[in-house]
């Protein structure tokens, strides 16, 4: 089947209030495009997970399209530091934001994809996350009587992914560190795949190299080259300093659009 | 004079022990490379694990916005990721996590998550990673911080992300040192003093002994221009 579609169409697909999983990790392969698109698309109380976000997170937060933010840590790396807009929506009550561990960001992945309603997670026993956070629950374990703290899995209803290189019916590879990206395939509904290059349907047939996502698992795939940009993508480009710089001067979403426009159309 | 960022990239390289299983995470250009220099010196058979999961990779060329990324990938023999590396530390086969926070008290609590009430908060933090998993199950937490005052070595932190079985902290002025529940000093940096270590920090100083961390080497500063030519062990204090 033919999956292959525009990137409006794709993220036009996505309504208002959806769980959706982000690949990538902080400013490694963020799927920026599909991002960027959803601003446009000026998209609405998402509710957002990743273990490590920053400027796909930031940036949504800024246009408001979010209402929530499942995940472990919310910052640029030491180089650009705090990720000011996802900050400035929490401390005014805009966005919401439920904070994990990162492992519990992947145990409750994990939970979905493995279809069970919860994770027993091991290391999470003195922490106050537990008490504030209604998605994890200290039990006693049933089999041993001691104290277990449990999170709730966490199943989205999209999964956006930037890959390195796709066939037209959604079978596809990432190249490098592959972070939470096979893992997020497994656990969302609906996977939508922003590739760097679409390849011929005999390329993984012939290939000692697989693909990591099966396309049965995809709902789209848009043609994206250059779809993580400004941030960096294995092996194809590194990070666009001077964008995120220029990003960063932003201080309200009255300048998104000229930002769009100028550095990604 | 030696530089404050020099003396705690040694100080952390120095505990880590050869043949230890060592994680450090996003934002952590300072463990990274004491994990390098420590392979690098007395611990050629410590294992470097990281987020984009390449084990022990050589001689990675640095970058300055990440300390996740595809260079620490490139030259890996073999793949283990963050996944993976939790999954280990929760069988009790991590030895050493690296970690850090803005609050800490002197029973090794820490807080990367707000300050202020967790549902409305005054500062919004950005969140602790990994530590509240790895902190309990890691056989050593070491935490660093390059900030080093009241603000930040408090009586009471705002929030709990994690407690317990902090090893070591590391901090511009000192090294505290876990003991019987309570850090203690364990050394103060050749450019520091006792009093400056006392008037910026929130809780009470106790020590056995009043010893100097051990000023980095020629040798160690020699292989750290080589690990990390781009002075990014500076990167927090620019």
């Amino acid at each position: 089947m033919n999956k292959l579609v525009n990137l409006h169409e794709a993220i036009a697909t996505i309504p208002d209030g959806a769980v959706v999983g982000l690949g990538g990790n902080t400013l490694n392969r963020a799927p920026m495009a599909a991002v960027f698109e959803m601003v446009r698309q000026k998209k609405k109380s998402l509710a957002l997970v990743k273990t490590a976000g920053a400027m796909d997170i930031d940036i949504l937060c800024l246009a408001g399209c979010v209402k929530s933010v499942d995940a472990g840590f919310i910052s640029y790396e030491s180089e650009y530091s705090l990720a000011r807009h996802y900050r400035a929506s929490v401390q005014k009550g805009l966005v919401k934001a439920n904070e994990h561990a990162c492992y519990t960001v992947i145990s409750a992945l994990r939970a979905a994809s493995y279809g069970i309603p919860f994770m027993p997670v091991r290391g999470l026993v003195t922490s106050d996350l537990i008490d504030v956070n209604p998605y994890f629950k200290r039990i006693t374990d049933p089999f041993t009587g001691d104290p277990v703290t449990l999170v709730s899995a966490i199943r989205p209803d999209y999964a956006i992914l930037h890959v390195h290189k796709a066939d037209i019916q959604g079978n596809a590879l990432i190249l490098g560190p592959k972070y939470e990206d096979v893992l997020f395939s497994r656990a969302a509904k609906k996977v939508i795949l922003t590739a760097e290059e679409i390849v011929d349907e005999g390329f993984f047939r012939c290939s000692e190299t697989k693909a990591d996502i099966p396309g049965f698992l995809v709902e789209s795939v848009v043609h994206v080259p250059h779809g993580a940009a400004p941030c960096a993508c294995h092996g194809v480009y590194g990070l666009n300093h001077e964008s995120i710089r220029k990003f960063l001067t932003i201080k309200n979403d009255s300048e998104l659009p000229l930002y769009l426009e100028v550095c990604h159309v | 004079m030696f530089r404050v960022c020099d003396i705690m990239v040694c100080a952390m390289a120095r505990l880590i022990k050869n043949g230890d299983t060592v994680f450090h995470g996003v934002s952590s250009h300072m463990p990274m490379i004491a994990t390098l220099l420590a392979k690098a010196t007395h611990a050629p058979d410590a294992v470097h694990l990281n987020i984009p999961g390449g084990v022990d990779p050589k001689s990675p060329k640095l970058v300055s916005f990440t300390s996740a990324g595809s260079e620490l990938f490139e030259t890996a023999p073999a793949v283990f990721p963050l996944m993976d590396v939790f999954d280990l530390s929760m069988r009790g086969g991590l030895d050493v996590a690296f970690l850090s926070g803005v609050q800490f008290d002197n029973a090794g609590t820490v807080n990367a998550s707000v300050i202020g009430d967790y549902y409305s908060p005054k500062v919004r933090l950005p969140g602790g990673a990994g530590s509240a998993v790895l902190i309990p199950t890691a056989k050593r937490a070491v935490i660093w911080r390059t900030k080093h005052d009241r603000r930040t070595f408090v009586q009471n932190v705002d929030f709990m992300t994690a407690r317990g079985n902090v090893s070591f902290v590391v901090t511009p002025l000192c090294i505290f040192a876990m003991y019987e529940g309570e850090l203690i000093l364990d050394s103060i940096h050749p450019t520091s003093t006792i009093e400056e270590v006392a008037q910026n920090t929130g809780f009470p100083i106790r020590y056995f002994e009043l010893k100097s961390t051990p000023a980095p080497t020629d040798e160690e500063l020699r292989l750290l221009q080589m690990i990390d030519p781009q002075d990014l062990r500076n990167i927090e204090f620019r």
